[in-house]
């Protein structure tokens, strides 16, 4: 597989190019953000926007918010640079994990914040999960579309125009690039370029409404993007903080552990030495979700971890050789996912072979585990199973 | 107010379309009463040359857009409204345009085996600097569809340029009128920043 | 350079979108409103409509939904099914449709297709064929490829560029949702046959296959339906896909 000559990420990687040079997009994208976007000016930029929403409905902004390393950053750096009053949101997609229960409690409570959280239909859901994973072998839409829509959905009914996100897409993928000297936006525009997997609320009542599991369309209203009339009424300004100030997630993580005693935790799948980013700790389906992708594009979350740690001159691409061989272990989280799709392993590998990202082929005979991390058995199991 | 004249032929629906979608009042005009009133006007077309000539003469557009050009408002000719804007066209047969921008339209003189008509994404290379460029980036690809293409009797009049087995005339512009071979309106954003450019234009340059 | 296009292909039935396996188990694919916001969204070169249940409501259904799609994508649309006179061509187009794809007329009714290229212009009318192989050779079929014809392909594809198509699009029905690529031996038959235009249709599962079908010289553009129904998969993706494999597509 080709890989970029500067942080390892290889072809199947989603929307990569590479340039004459074997360079890739990301790499030049963050060499852009790193040396030629006006910081002080997007700082300005932002300072105006803040104060143009200050103090004029219930809350100054609404911040919405996981409990990660990113968001919890944000809320931080809102609180404490802007003197904000938020009002701080999280959709819960069912999966959160006991250190991010920790962190939340003790970052909410040393900022003395306003906190709604929501969760969904379970049983909704769990259709959700499977349907999402039959078509696009990515199980997390309710997950992608209710983070994304929920906060607004609040928005609006708050009537609290401004919201503020975190890092920038460019950060990641191509899909917006630094190097447009753009701001990003959370709009809808993004969200049907890619959050929402190319399925709308809409889309989906259709796909899974039928006789046998009769569906309400209201079921399907926490992810459902608000109209752009709604928006447009509540002049809602849906802006990433990524845009503003240069993010730095090393920096961001070490801040907020220092400031608000905000923890890292184990990965599943991942060496040890990569835990402290505090990368994904949010979500106990992290292990299954990277799994997913190596058997899709033959790489996963160390590789982009390293490719981070690369082009923000904190390894080499020597150093990082040791750690590839670690990707494409079977997490034990696998289990849970089967059982919550009512799936067996069997099918889930021939759905996932069905969208492999040529020219990668999983090797589906490799049937090493990686260890349980400590929470396992404290995540949720349908019938109170342990194992 | 931007009017759009209607010569019979041609989407018309998508340019008034992108003209509100940009926030501004656009008016179809179906003859030349209200021509006047329009601080700007938009000629699209789609179809055959000699068709859309004869149309524009028996609705009576033919005076009233070379006064309207005369007059120094801003003028925007797609597609075949770009070529219409030319002394002569040939297709099917020999037939005089509006002689606003001199030159002639001609068949692509492409290879044989080149599939006709040029219809795709393709990208324009610009000879200088204009206003209703402006915001545009360099690289972007525009929505092209026609077997026709415009031969401009004065270099200064070309503005931008395309390849197709040839190089050809994708862009003319002079004083107060332009005209555009691609499909602002079907080329997405950089179309449609364009046609805002336009429709703030004063026709200067 | 001209780019090479890709197109998705949205069908309709009873209003909302759906896709099959070679004409067959048709499942729900979403709504097509939305569906067009987010390929607009993506950048798409270009999106196919086509109506497959031939009723007056799901006629009036695509009328509407290109009417409201016209009015916030602002990229070519090209409109199907069921067109059998040059009202149908006249309604679709002042609905917003730049193009229309005309099928089972224009093995029934070739004249049409030379009156509609005479009214609206040659790139306004493309004419799609479906196909399948049998016994070494390809038959055409029409009527949602339920009715064999004795239509010799190669002559179908010369008399529609003669009698003036502008594009062919040409579907293997073989391989129509199954995702194991297009039908290549057929996609030769058809660019070797006409200097028009040509898109492939049915079979896209990867984006290798997209790859694949543009090494055919005479291909200019590739449809899909499957591929992003029923595949982690977007526009965007295929794009950078494609452009490291060398064939040239979109800037955006």
């Amino acid at each position: 597989m080709k890989k970029c000559l500067k942080c390892g990420l290889p072809e199947t990687y989603e929307t990569i190019e590479y340039d004459e040079n074997g360079i890739c997009n990301i790499c030049r994208s963050t060499e852009f953000k790193q040396n030629k976007i006006d910081w002080t000016l997007r700082k300005g930029m932002l300072d105006s926007i803040i104060e143009k929403f200050r103090g004029k409905y219930d809350y100054d902004c609404i911040v919405p918010y996981s409990g990660g390393k990113d968001s919890t950053f944000q809320l931080y750096y809102l609180c404490n640079e802007y003197k904000l009053k938020p009002l701080v949101i999280r959709f819960n997609h069912g999966f959160l994990r006991p250190i991010i229960q920790e962190n939340t409690e003790r970052t909410l409570k040393s900022l003395g914040v306003d906190f709604i959280e929501f969760t969904p239909n379970w049983t909704i859901v769990k259709r959700l999960m499977r349907e999402s994973f039959q078509r696009k072998t990515d199980f997390c839409w309710h997950c992608h579309c209710g983070i994304y829509s929920y906060p607004l959905r609040l928005a609006v009914k708050f009537q609290v125009p401004l919201v503020i996100w975190g890092e920038a897409i460019s950060e990641i993928t191509a899909y917006y690039d630094y190097e447009k000297d753009e701001i990003e936006y959370e709009d809808e525009q993004k969200f049907n370029m890619f959050r929402n997997l190319g399925i709308s609320a809409d889309d989906m009542y259709g796909m899974i409404h039928s006789p046998e599991f009769p569906v309400d369309r209201r079921d399907l209203l926490p992810y459902t993007y608000p109209t752009a009339k709604e928006l447009r009424g509540l002049n809602c300004t849906s802006i990433c903080l990524g845009s503003f100030i240069p993010w730095d997630y090393t920096k961001n993580t070490a801040l907020i552990k220092e400031k608000l005693g905000w923890k890292s935790d184990e990965l599943e799948c991942v060496p040890e030495e990569l835990h402290a980013s505090g990368e994904k700790i949010e979500c106990f389906m992290q292990g299954v979700r990277d799994y997913t992708k190596y058997c899709k594009r033959g790489y996963s979350r160390i590789s982009q971890m390293i490719a981070f740690d690369i082009r923000n001159g904190r390894m080499t691409l020597e150093e990082a050789q040791k750690y590839y061989p670690l990707e494409g272990r079977k997490p034990a989280s696998l289990k849970i996912l089967l059982e919550y799709l009512g799936l067996n392993e069997e099918i889930f590998n021939e759905t996932v072979k069905h969208t492999e990202v040529s020219p990668y082929h999983h090797d589906y005979s490799r049937n090493e585990y990686a260890d349980k991390t400590w929470d396992f058995d404290r995540w949720y199991r349908e019938n109170n199973r342990k194992s | 107010m931007i009017g759009v004249i209607d010569c019979g032929m041609g989407n018309l629906r998508s340019v008034l379309n992108a003209i509100e979608y940009l926030g501004f009042e656009g008016i179809l005009l179906k003859e030349p009463a209200l021509l006047a009133e329009c601080d700007r006007v938009i000629l699209p077309g789609v179809g055959a040359y000699a068709k859309a000539m004869g149309n524009l003469q028996a609705r009576g557009f033919v005076p009233a857009i070379q006064s309207y050009a005369a007059a120094n408002k801003p003028i925007l000719g797609i597609c075949l409204g770009m070529q219409l804007l030319s002394t002569t066209g040939h297709e099917p047969y020999r037939c005089d345009g509006l002689n606003i921008i001199p030159g002639e339209v001609v068949p692509m003189a492409v290879k044989t085996t080149t599939a006709l008509p040029h219809v795709g994404w393709n990208s324009v290379r610009l000879l200088r600097e204009h206003p209703l460029f402006a915001g545009v980036r360099r690289d972007i690809d525009f929505y092209f569809v026609h077997s026709y293409c415009f031969q401009a009797s004065s270099v200064q009049d070309t503005l931008g340029v395309t390849e197709y087995d040839i190089s050809f005339t994708a862009v003319v512009a002079r004083g107060n009128v332009l005209g555009l071979q691609f499909h602002p309106e079907k080329s997405q954003v950089a179309g449609l920043r364009i046609l805002e450019n336009f429709c703030q234009w004063d026709g200067t340059c | 350079m001209l780019k090479k296009r890709l197109i998705p292909v949205l069908l309709l039935k009873q209003g909302r979108m759906v896709k099959g396996r070679q004409f067959r188990d048709y499942r729900d694919t979403g709504d097509p409103i939305s569906a067009a916001r987010i390929y607009n969204a993506q950048k798409t070169d270009e999106l196919v409509f086509l109506d497959i249940d031939a009723s007056h409501e799901n006629r009036r259904t695509l009328v509407r939904v290109i009417e409201e799609v016209s009015k916030e994508c602002f990229m070519p649309f090209t409109v199907g099914g069921g067109v059998r006179a040059i009202e149908d061509v006249r309604n679709l187009l002042n609905a917003g449709a730049d193009k229309v794809l005309i099928n089972s007329a224009a093995v029934e009714n070739p004249q049409l297709v030379t009156d509609a290229a005479n009214v609206f212009g040659r790139q306004c009318i493309v004419a799609g064929i479906d196909a399948r192989r049998e016994n070494g050779h390809y038959r055409v079929y029409v009527e949602g490829a339920k009715v064999p014809t004795d239509v010799d392909l190669v002559e179908h594809v010369r008399c529609l560029e003669t009698m003036g198509a502008g594009e062919i699009f040409i579907n293997s029905i073989d391989q129509d949702g199954m995702m194991n690529g297009y039908d290549h031996d057929l996609l030769k038959l058809v660019v070797a046959a006409t200097k028009l235009p040509v898109i492939a249709c049915g079979g896209a599962g990867n984006f290798q296959h997209l790859v694949d079908a543009f090494d055919i010289n005479g291909v200019h553009a590739v449809a899909c339906a499957s591929l992003f129904h029923f595949g982690d998969n977007n526009p965007i993706r295929a794009r950078a896909f494609l452009r490291n494999k060398g064939v040239p597509v979109k800037n955006v």
